[in-house]
C-alpha cells in the first residue's frame, strides 16, 4: 500500500479547510440529497464527501457506510485523489498496487471500484472529494465521469454559495 | 450541425439541472429546463424546440395536456418533434393513450441521468 501522500500546499489547504466550517458539523440534507442521487445514478453502496484534514478523511454525508464517519488519512483513497485536477478511477482496487493491500480494501468495506472528484476551491485548495465506491470491479465512462463532474460542480456551488 | 434545442419538463431539481448541465460539458443538445408544466409552456411559448422529455406525473394521476399542446400543434415547435414521457409506472390505458399521441419512449422509474442523456441523444438522431 501506498499512503496518501501530501500536497504541497498542505498548510494553505488545511487552513481553508478549517475556514470552511465543515469539519465535525452535523448532517445537512443539501449534501445528503447529493451523494443519495450520486449512490442511486451509479447504483453503487457506496457516496461520500470527505473532507481530507491533517491525519483522517472525514465524511460530511455518506452512503453506505453506517455510524462510521472517518478513517485515517494515510489509508484514504480520496486523499490520493486530492492530489488531482481530474477525476481519479480505480477500476479494481486489488489490481492496483497503491491499494491492493488497503485494509479498507482487504477488509470491511472491501472497496474494488473507485471515482473520487476532487472538491478544489477557486483559490486552488482541494477540500476533499464527492466519490462513489463499489465492491465489485467496474468500468467508468464518459458519460459517467461526466455526471460526476457535474454532481461535482453542483456541490462546488453549495460550499463557495453558502446557501445553507 | 446546428445546436438542437430539447425541453426537460422534470420537478425533481438535481436530476433536471445534473441532465442539463452534463449535456452541456458533454456538447450534446442544449437542454432547456422547466420545473413545471407551467414554466414549460412559458418556454414553449418564445421557443422552438427540436425533441422534449416530459414528466407526467401528476398527483397520483397523470397530465397530458403538455403533450396534447405541442401534438395539436398549439406551439412554435413541429408538432411532429420526437417526445419521451417519464412516469413512475404504466398500464394499458396509459400506454394506449401515450400511442395515440405519438410518445417515443416512456421511461419508468428509477430515472437516471443517464438514461435521461441516452433518450435525449436518441431523439436528436430522429
Amino acid at each position: 500500500m501506498i499512503p496518501a501522500p501530501t500536497p504541497e500546499n498542505e498548510a494553505g489547504r488545511i487552513a481553508a479547510l478549517y475556514a470552511a466550517l465543515l469539519l465535525d458539523t452535523p448532517r445537512e440534507e443539501r449534501f445528503d440529497k447529493i451523494v443519495e442521487f450520486a449512490a442511486r445514478e451509479f447504483d453503487v453502496p457506496i457516496a461520500l464527501i470527505s473532507l481530507i484534514d491533517s491525519d483522517r478523511q472525514w465524511f460530511k454525508a455518506a452512503v453506505g457506510l453506517g455510524e462510521v464517519c472517518q478513517t485515517g488519512r494515510d489509508i484514504s483513497f480520496c486523499g490520493h485523489a486530492i492530489m488531482r485536477n481530474d477525476i481519479m478511477v480505480i477500476p479494481d482496487a486489488l489490481q492496483d498496487p497503491r491499494f491492493a493491500d488497503n485494509p479498507l480494501v482487504t477488509d470491511w468495506p472491501h472497496i474494488r471500484f473507485y471515482a473520487g472528484a476532487p472538491l478544489i476551491q477557486r483559490d486552488g485548495y482541494a477540500l476533499g472529494t464527492l466519490c462513489v465506491i463499489d465492491t465489485k470491479p467496474r468500468q467508468f465512462d464518459d458519460v459517467e465521469l461526466a455526471i460526476l463532474s457535474t454532481l461535482r460542480g453542483l456541490l462546488m456551488q453549495e460550499l463557495e454559495g453558502g446557501n445553507g | 450541425m446546428a445546436e438542437q434545442n430539447m425541453l426537460l419538463v422534470e420537478p425533481e431539481t438535481m436530476l433536471r439541472r445534473t441532465v442539463a448541465m452534463t449535456a452541456r460539458s458533454l456538447g450534446m443538445a442544449h437542454i432547456h429546463e422547466a420545473a413545471s408544466v407551467t414554466m414549460a409552456r412559458e418556454l414553449l411559448r418564445h421557443q422552438k424546440f427540436d425533441g422534449a422529455v416530459i414528466a407526467i406525473d401528476a398527483g397520483g394521476g397523470h397530465d397530458l395536456s403538455l403533450l396534447d399542446q405541442l401534438r395539436q400543434g398549439r406551439t412554435l415547435s413541429k408538432a411532429t418533434i420526437p417526445v419521451a414521457v417519464l412516469a413512475e409506472q404504466c398500464d394499458g390505458t396509459l400506454l394506449a393513450a401515450l400511442r395515440e399521441r405519438g410518445v417515443n419512449r416512456v421511461i419508468l422509474k428509477p430515472f437516471r441521468a443517464r438514461t435521461l442523456l441516452d433518450c435525449f441523444s436518441a431523439l436528436a438522431q430522429g
